[in-house]
């Protein structure tokens, strides 16, 4: 139904003319992206707030080299981290929670659902003075934004665990744990993992948009205050690294998920 | 006997969920006024410092004073602004991609891994970078909301365009439908469920991405104010906007999830 869609972005459709066009395609895309970074160096040409990809890519191996930068670098990295890993607890036990009991999705399904629809960001004022302003806010923040798709497609996930296999773990009288352990996380494997993927990317948009807020310390910092001083070459480097850095993981996730059957 | 039971499913089925659908909103509504009565008895009997959280009563009367001011409606005027101009920019090129690619599969077939990029890719940090090249002004803001709304729409309604039984074409074909027919009357009818999603999801990143924008710099707008307020420390004028925020879009929220589910409901009927 349209729950997964709301999780999980459907996937373009594969089509017969694919077959047709297989080695056009990846050329296609290489050329799409060599285009953009054309159109972004004529850009950088005509006006001095864009810095070229070449200075970009300078000023980013300049600051990769510089200790400081590498410490806000690891700074963000954690706090993405321990934002990720506890929107995914959380995540799941909700998704288990709303998708195994019908009272539970009852009670509390509108609510979650249209807390998702919120602009997480309004809630960070709220958030800082409980988890303090440092780390703690940040990593709030994260797994606040990374959960949800964790929990929508967790619900959708054990929703469509097939009858069969309840029965199965009632037969051979598995107990609460052995059922979650051995039954519901093996099927729910793929959900997961499309929620797992899509909620890298939220950790760390939470952390930075936490950074950019108030903080001594994290790439959100770097970028703001590069902004402020118009250095423009090392703030686009920071985003492009932090784009970068969320793409990878995504990507790896995506390839990782496509193979788990 | 088969049509029977297959008919009288659905009647059940829809009893079932129509007791369902109560009993879910009287928990929606049980729970969220739980939730002002345990804010109000916490702030007013000390659990914690009103400064940090005030109580409702209070935060009511603050939004109460609020609706009253031009700043207030200057600044829903603003965010509104910025959020309709992105749906009406970012959906409907997004539909138009979306015809593009079904109609050129290679564009598609090319262009695909981007599409699927820009949701691993966190595109309000690229926010300094339009204030840098637009200006601090509701464009900037605008620019990147399009984009948001642009890429689940062209996504959604691609694959249900691509999705469309052949026969359904055949049929446009064989009836001699103009283009614009077959399109108004055959393929978008056909793909509705999917544009449905598509706009509703491009709705709700267009609005959580123009309201976290604002908050990180603007000039004005419902995220800037909530930023600005908790800077000077006007901490029970700060709830009443947030309040504001989070009612509006739930209930913004609720209402494309419902209409997408009545349009599900009314094809499935058919």
């Amino acid at each position: 139904m349209t729950a997964v869609q709301a999780s999980a972005p459907v996937r373009p459709p594969r089509r017969r003319t694919v077959r047709r066009w297989r080695g056009a395609v990846p050329v296609g895309s290489v050329v799409v992206a060599a285009l953009a970074v054309l159109v972004w160096h004529i850009c950088s040409g005509l006006t001095f707030v864009i810095p070229s990809p070449a200075a970009t890519v300078r000023a980013l191996v300049r600051d990769l080299g510089d200790p400081g930068y590498l410490q806000h670098l690891q700074y963000t990295l954690v706090g993405s981290f321990w934002a990720f890993v506890i929107a995914v607890a959380i995540g799941l036990a909700l998704g288990l929670l709303l998708g195994g009991s019908r009272w539970a999705s009852v009670i509390f399904e509108p609510l979650l659902v249209a807390l998702n629809g919120v602009p997480k960001i309004v809630i960070y004022p709220i958030l800082l003075p409980i988890f303090t302003l440092g780390l703690g806010s940040k990593i709030a923040m994260g797994a606040l934004f990374a959960l949800f798709p964790v929990m929508t497609n967790v619900t959708t996930g054990v929703r469509s665990i097939p009858a069969v296999y309840w029965k199965l773990a009632r037969s051979v009288n598995c107990t609460r744990t052995q059922t979650l352990l051995h039954i519901v996380l093996p099927a729910l494997r793929r959900p997961l993992l499309t929620g797992l993927r899509l909620a890298v990317s939220l950790a760390l948009v939470g952390v930075v948009l936490g950074e950019f807020f108030a903080t001594r310390f994290g790439l959100g910092r770097v970028v703001l205050q590069a902004y402020s001083v118009g250095n423009y070459a090392d703030m686009m480097g920071s985003i492009i690294l932090l784009i970068a850095i969320s793409f990878v993981i995504s990507l790896v996730l995506w390839a990782f998920e496509r193979r788990v059957r | 006997m088969t049509t029977t039971a297959e008919r009288r499913v659905p009647v059940r089925r829809s009893r079932r969920g129509s007791s369902e659908a109560l009993y879910s909103t009287i928990a929606t509504a049980g729970l969220l006024v739980l939730l002002v009565v345990v804010l109000q008895i916490g702030s007013v009997s000390g659990w914690w410092r009103s400064a940090i959280l005030p109580a409702p009563s209070d935060v009511a009367v603050s939004a109460w004073h609020l609706f009253g001011t031009g700043q207030f409606w200057a600044d829903v005027g603003r965010t509104t602004f910025e959020i309709a101009v992105s749906l009406l920019i970012g959906l409907s090129l997004g539909l138009l991609l979306a015809l593009g690619f079904w109609k050129a599969p290679f564009l598609g077939r090319v262009l695909e891994p981007y599409l699927m990029a820009f949701y691993a890719v966190p595109l309000v940090l690229f926010y300094p970078v339009m204030i840098v090249v637009v200006g601090i002004n509701a464009w900037a803001v605008i620019v990147l909301a399009s984009v948001m709304a642009l890429i689940p729409m062209a996504v959604n309604c691609w694959v249900g365009l691509a999705g469309i039984p052949p026969v359904y074409l055949k049929l446009a074909r064989s009836v001699r439908c103009s283009p614009f027919q077959t399109l108004w009357r055959i393929a978008l009818p056909a793909a509705a469920p999917f544009i449905m999603a598509g706009l509703r999801l491009g709705t709700v990143y267009a609005l959580i991405g123009a309201i976290a924008m604002e908050f990180t710099t603007a000039q004005a707008g419902m995220g800037y104010r909530i930023r600005y307020l908790y800077e000077y420390y006007s901490t029970v004028e700060m709830y009443a906007y947030i309040t504001v925020v989070l009612v509006v879009s739930m209930v913004l929220t609720g209402a494309l999830v419902a209409a997408e589910r009545a349009i599900l409901a009314r094809r499935g009927s058919r």
